[in-house]
């Protein structure tokens, strides 16, 4: 697929467009918050991108939610365009049913759900040595 | 290891007082290859974590689940991509939309033909009376020429101080007889009794 918008300024040579996150420069210390970018490999994160397509706020708002928006049509242009896509943004896109769930995110719970059963049990355990003790 | 730094973050670092000439700062990967290992880590082995081979192989079956999910689903984007160009360039639609443009095309065209010929009148006009009053001017120029000659000659004729007593000469030595008469039939008879 030719990627028909010109290349303008800096011509690339074997360079691939990807789909990333960028900070927004609000210039706010400990405030992040990240626009979903179409841009060349090369740029810098926070560069000259060639379009947006959404956004996302990693701290959670009043109602405990994270707000993301995602321009579908134009991923959908991207991805087949050959754009390639970074892992958090995959990730993102497979929370959000638009691509398939990424495997990392399923073994992440899955350890996750490993830990809490462990640490339940120890504590479980602990109870239980504790009171046994005192018993003794 | 140490960076030799310059500039505005100099006034920062100034604070802290070095004691070398040269201010330097500590850079993130400071340590280049010819820098000896740390005290703290010198038999330090790293090791990478743990692989849970159970884990690996259903991870493995996992990625290769979800690549092959994700080659299709570029392959079908880019096809959508073709087809949704193929229509806008040769579809039902762009057709429509040709015609339409020929039409309006069209109706541009001859609402110009419209307006050129209006302009064109409208200039025979114009062009008509600025003719006409080039020629006026032209015909001015003339009489104010004429009138001007004339006046030449008839000052010639006039009364100055040095002719006074010659016309007056003149005028006495020849009287004129403005006396005449009209028959009905419209015969003037200029011959009448002089005195």
């Amino acid at each position: 697929m030719v990627q028909l918008s010109s290349l303008l300024l800096k011509k690339y040579h074997g360079g691939y467009v990807v789909l990333r996150f960028a900070l927004a420069g609000h210039k706010q210390a400990n405030r992040p918050f990240y626009r979903i970018v179409a841009a060349y490999n090369k740029r810098a994160r926070d560069g000259k991108y060639l379009e947006q397509l959404g956004s996302y706020d990693p701290l959670p708002n009043i109602s405990n939610e994270k707000l993301v928006s995602l321009n579908f049509d134009r991923i959908k242009y991207w991805i087949g365009c050959g754009a390639h896509t970074t892992k958090p943004v995959a990730k993102l896109l497979g929370l959000a049913g638009f691509f398939p769930l990424h495997p990392m995110t399923i073994t992440d719970a899955e350890r996750q759900r490993a830990q809490t059963e462990l640490t339940a049990t120890g504590t479980e355990d602990g109870l239980r040595e504790g009171r046994k003790e005192a018993e003794v | 290891m140490f960076q030799v730094i310059g500039g505005r973050s100099v006034q920062a670092a100034r604070v802290l007082a070095p004691r070398s000439a040269v201010l330097v700062e500590a850079v993130r990967g400071r340590k280049s290859r010819t820098d000896p290992v740390a005290r703290s880590k010198v038999g330090r082995i790293k090791v990478p974590p743990p692989v849970d081979p159970v884990e690996m192989v259903v991870l493995k079956e996992r990625y290769g689940e979800y690549q092959m999910i994700m080659r299709a689903l570029r392959l079908e984007f880019k096809e959508e991509m073709l087809r949704k160009r193929y229509e806008e360039d040769t579809g039902s639609l762009a057709e429509e939309r040709a015609r339409q443009e020929a039409q309006e095309h069209r109706v541009l065209m001859d609402l110009n033909h419209l307006e050129n010929q209006r302009m064109l009148k409208l200039r025979i006009v114009r062009v008509q009376k600025e003719k006409e009053e080039a020629d006026r001017k032209k015909f001015e120029v003339i009489l104010q020429r004429e009138q001007e000659q004339q006046e030449i000659e008839d000052a010639k004729n006039f009364i100055t101080l040095e002719n006074l007593d010659q016309r007056i000469e003149e005028a006495l030595d020849n009287p004129k007889n403005y006396n005449f008469a009209i028959d009905k039939q419209g015969k003037v008879v200029k011959q009448t009794m002089l005195q």
